[in-house]
């Protein structure tokens, strides 16, 4: 049985909103609003969702590169929310991230190489020839050749730029990674071979993930457990089978329905959700879902439902499952 | 192996540019201190200028070869700026060694008063003390003077080139001022945010609305006329439009992935500001200090026509005063350093227009 | 015998940059049926775009051009045709959205009035008629409170509302075809499938032809009567979209098909399209895909192949059929 590599208690991250001259504090955005999971160590936890609802700030938060409104995250039984400076700097050795766009998450400016070693270079691991050595190493495991050390990031394709941001996230050899949208900018014929990457390195390096995406299909291609979060809030979480054969939340049974199935034959039974997602500075009292929800009660619009534990170990936070 | 080199001196450049400050700081305290002069107060400034340029110009002009290849060939496609580029070279290299092999700009020979250029005669009427009566004699320029002389029999070939070394040691020297300051300013401006945004760019609306001739002014009544001060007060009170530009530049860096990539590594915020940002808005800050050297350079040519420039240093401005007052007798005084002051920016924004093409990279196509 | 309302022929559009002369579209032909949707598929940089902005001639000159070709509109040749008329056809004839419906609103002005606009210029209808034209329009696009909202600013809106008044933009004069390049990419899973909704019943109702652009086979699947698969500024394959997904005859749709993760079955790897896309400056002699064709053969490398008919609507550009 693998152990808890993360535990996330009650974690709330809100931005104000501020008005006026001397920006008065007006509001919170709540991005995520009382989120608790935990990730076993050499999982894919998945978390999934639309633009908004505050996935990618859980990610930062987890990794404090943005500090946590309220509540803890426990790495390894010990609560980083509260540690220093220096302590932050171990935890970087141990948690790393990939993002989204290859483009932008490398300074245009530095070599491939430099960008790479500079991780090293940061935490005084190795001699200047040994991290050299380290870093063409890890530029051919991810399927580079040595000479693009050398190269700057615009001689470089999307695909191309994404391997050396996963090269840079594990160099340190950390035990977690949180992957932003890591294939979202890519092309669907490249995207294929980043996604083999990231799951070849994952049984490599004995890697726990925390995968954030929009898109469920490749969620349910590389997740063992799946949380899908909607205004701040996860709604369902559950293994991969469970949730794809016999989605429990009304709001995850819409989103694999309106997942679009390359397959003309298939003319789906749509669970066209009507309206839009509610703003997070004021969400809708209640469920947050029941202005959307197909199957909204009574009850719906005035409690709020908890993220309760269901059979086979999965959990939901719908009223309609008491 | 050069790339590995690059890395180490790289990461030290910073180092080493506060200890040249340091040591630069030290010799002014032992000046002051001291009965014997070690420098010249310009020579501070030289000194100055030269550690930056090879440190952040020069070096990793050097070590990214390949990158100075790649901005030279895109540079090079603005003819003009390729022009723009020679001119001040060229005018660099008269302002060095010109002195050298020129006559004292300041030696004064009345005999030879008014001698017009090489290839123009002009007619001037004498007085003629054996006669006792005004003559008229025409008077050919000759290669003593090829640009002639003025009205004091100054040869003008050597008042320019001393006037081109002043007005370069203005430009670059302020502008270099200028631009540290309003970089750094920029950069912690839009890193940090916050507070201290809000404090340093208050601040720099005030500066913006300091009425810099004043101080000017009230410096010179003070201290006197000093070329060290007009280079001080233009530089000191020069950064606002720069750090404005480079703190619009920051912030939106500031959003790109790449940072918020490498604090996730671990990197502190010294580390961001000094490897990230600032290497990133370099090729704008070069650009800016290019497109402002001229405004500077006329600044001081326009502060020694109205007489507040520096009495002891020949410079162009202070040559046009001359020559406007002796205009019908000597046209040729006026024209020189006027078409020179007009080359000479016009150099700067040519080249400054090729740099700012160059580094665009939406001109990629 | 169908009849092809737009026919595009042996079409070139280059660009000429300081790198090269980039090929984007090389010699590309299709037709656009009465009341049909054409999807035209294809990676990044695959010239569909291209294609498309070249119909309406709306490419940026310098540094794009049209080198060749034909493009016949009823008995017009587009390419020929003067700027006036061309302006009469663009929104009136054929109408155009785009991406990203933020940057295609313009921000000063209300969504009435950018609605209104156009059918003030083509239509030329007095004040009282356009503005029950607009509220119409917004009306059938499924904006709520459309008579509220038409004096709102875009960025009052959200993503998908604000496609919607692209699409009603687009609609106001009645064009008989419609081009949307990528118009639900920006967009989140259960917002995309209202839009691709309005599509279907634009389609039914007014007979409208669409040539629907986009990377994502999946939105194909849902929507397309045919498919053009584009790839390297070429034609790879033209088929109706039970030929392209059941019988995909060239080896790149192949890989395209096979390298999409699937929800319904986990592998452990993906299938993928080794290399990256190619570069359209020199693109390589022959077949721009056998750098990265499983199946490439010698002649791959010497001869551009030419359009093979496989079927009765079924077109391939590939050695292996001819």
């Amino acid at each position: 049985m693998n152990r808890r590599l993360v535990e996330v208690e009650n974690l709330k991250k809100y931005y104000p909103v501020t008005a006026g001259l001397l920006s008065r504090h007006v509001a919170d955005v709540r991005a995520v609003d009382g989120v608790s999971f935990n990730i076993m160590e050499k999982e894919t936890l998945g978390l999934v969702g639309e633009s908004g609802c505050g996935k990618s700030s859980l990610g930062r938060a987890i990794l404090r590169l943005e500090e946590p409104t309220a509540g803890r995250v426990l790495y390894k039984g010990n609560d980083i929310t509260t540690w220093g400076r220096r302590q932050l700097k171990e935890l970087r050795k141990e948690a790393q991230m990939i993002f989204q766009d290859p483009q932008s998450s490398l300074d245009p400016k530095m070599t491939i190489g430099d960008s790479i070693g500079e991780v090293l270079l940061i935490h005084g691991i190795g001699t200047e020839q040994e991290r050299l050595e380290k870093v063409t190493e890890l530029l051919q495991r991810v399927g580079l050749e040595p000479e693009h050390t050398m190269r700057y990031p615009h001689e470089l394709s999307g695909g191309q730029k994404q391997r050396v941001g996963i090269a840079r996230a594990l160099v340190v050899n950390p035990k977690l990674v949180v992957a932003d949208e890591p294939v979202s900018a890519l092309d669907v014929s490249v995207q294929a071979q980043i996604l083999n990457l990231i799951m070849d390195l994952q049984h490599e390096f004995g890697l726990a993930y925390l995968f954030i995406t929009h898109d469920l299909a490749v969620i349910g291609h590389v997740s063992d457990r799946i949380a899908v979060m909607y205004l701040g809030q996860i709604i369902e979480l559950a293994n991969r089978k469970q949730l794809f054969s016999h989605p429990l939340h009304p709001y995850t049974e819409a989103l694999l329905s309106a997942v679009s199935v390359p397959d003309p034959h298939q003319k789906r039974k749509r669970t066209s959700l009507p309206g839009e997602v509610p703003s997070p500075v004021e969400p809708p009292p209640g469920c947050r879902f029941h202005t959307r929800c197909p199957k909204v009660m009574e009850i719906c619009r005035q409690e709020s439902p908890v993220l309760r534990p269901r059979t086979g170990g999965r959990l939901v936070s719908c009223h309609l499952y008491g | 192996m050069m790339r590995q080199t690059s890395r180490k001196v790289g990461g030290k450049r910073n180092l080493i540019f506060i200890g040249t400050l340091l040591v630069l700081g030290l010799i002014v305290l032992l000046d002051i201190y001291l009965v014997d002069r070690i420098l010249e107060p310009m020579g501070y400034f030289y000194l100055f200028f030269v550690a930056v340029a090879v440190l952040y110009g020069v070096y990793p002009l050097h070590a990214n070869r390949r990158l100075t290849r790649y901005y030279w060939e895109r540079t090079k496609r603005h003819r003009l700026s390729v022009l723009g580029l020679a001119f001040i070279i060229l005018l660099v290299a008269v302002a060095l060694i010109g002195p050298l092999l020129t006559q004292d700009p300041t030696r004064v020979n009345f005999d030879e008063k008014n001698v017009p250029p090489v290839g123009f005669t002009i007619q001037q009427s004498v007085y003629d003390l054996d006669t006792d009566k005004f003559l008229v004699r025409e008077i050919p320029g000759t290669y003593q003077h090829p640009l002639g002389t003025d009205d004091k029999g100054r040869d003008l070939l050597a008042m320019l080139v001393s006037g081109a070394r002043v007005s370069l040691q203005v430009g670059l020297l302020a502008t270099l001022i200028a631009i540290l300051i309003g970089t750094i300013m920029g950069v912690v401006s839009a890193y940090f945010g916050g507070w201290v945004d809000q404090v340093l760019m208050r601040f720099t609306d005030i500066m913006m609305t300091f009425p810099f001739f004043i101080l000017l002014v009230f410096i010179i009544f003070i201290f006197g006329p000093s070329l060290v001060f007009i280079i001080l007060v233009i530089g000191l009170t020069g950064w606002t439009g720069a750090a404005r530009l480079v703190r619009s530049e920051a912030l939106s860096l500031r959003t790109r992935e790449f940072v918020m990539a490498s604090r996730s590594l671990g990197a502190s915020d010294a580390r961001i500001v000094f490897r990230h940002l600032i290497p990133n808005v370099l090729s704008s800050v070069i650009v800016i200090a290019t497109l402002s050297i001229p405004g500077v350079i006329l600044a001081e040519a326009a502060l020694s026509f109205i007489g507040l420039g520096d009495p002891t240093v020949t410079s162009w401005g202070m040559i046009l005063n001359a020559g406007q007052r002796s205009l019908d007798t000597a046209w040729w005084v006026a024209v020189e350093p006027g078409i020179l002051l007009f080359l000479t920016v016009l150099a700067f924004n040519f080249l400054g227009d090729g740099i700012r093409d160059a580094f665009d990279p939406r001109s990629q196509l | 015998m169908h009849h092809n309302i737009l026919e595009i022929k042996q079409l070139k559009t280059y660009f000429f940059t300081r790198s090269g002369v980039v090929k984007a579209v090389d010699s590309v032909n299709f037709g656009i049926r009465r009341g049909e949707s054409l999807c035209l598929v294809g990676e990044s940089g695959c010239g569909k775009t291209a294609t498309a902005l070249s119909i309406l001639r709306l490419i940026d000159s310098p540094p794009g051009k049209i080198i060749d070709g034909e493009i016949r509109y009823h008995d017009e040749d587009l390419l020929r045709c003067s700027g006036k008329r061309l302006r009469q056809i663009r929104g009136h004839g054929i109408a155009m959205i785009f991406q990203d419906p933020q940057s295609s609103l313009n921000p000063v002005f209300t969504v009435g009035d950018q609605i209104a606009e156009q059918i003030r210029m083509h239509l030329k209808l007095k004040r009282r008629p356009t503005m029950e034209r607009t509220l119409h329009l917004m009306e059938q696009v499924g904006i709520p409170r459309a008579r509220e909202r038409m004096k709102d600013y875009p960025h009052q809106f959200s993503g998908g509302m604000r496609q919607r008044i692209m699409i009603a933009a687009a609609l106001s004069c009645g064009p008989e075809i419609l081009i949307a390049d990528e118009p639900t990419t920006a967009l989140d899973t259960t917002i995309k499938e209202q839009i691709l909704d309005i599509f279907r019943d634009l389609k039914q109702q007014r007979e409208m032809s669409i040539l629907f652009i986009t990377h994502d086979l999946g939105t194909v699947a849902g929507i397309a009567d045919r498919i053009v698969v584009m790839y390297g500024g070429r034609i790879a394959e033209v088929g109706t979209v039970y030929d392209i997904f059941d019988q995909p005859k060239h080896p790149y749709t192949h890989g395209l098909i096979d390298c999409l993760p699937d929800i319904s079955a986990r592998s452990d790897r993906l299938t993928s399209i080794p290399g990256m896309i190619p570069s359209l400056i020199d693109p390589p002699d022959g077949c721009i895909f056998s750098p990265r064709c499983p199946r490439s053969m010698m002649v791959c490398r010497q001869k551009r192949p030419k359009e093979v008919i496989v079927s009765k609507e079924h077109l391939v550009a590939c050695h292996l059929y001819s």
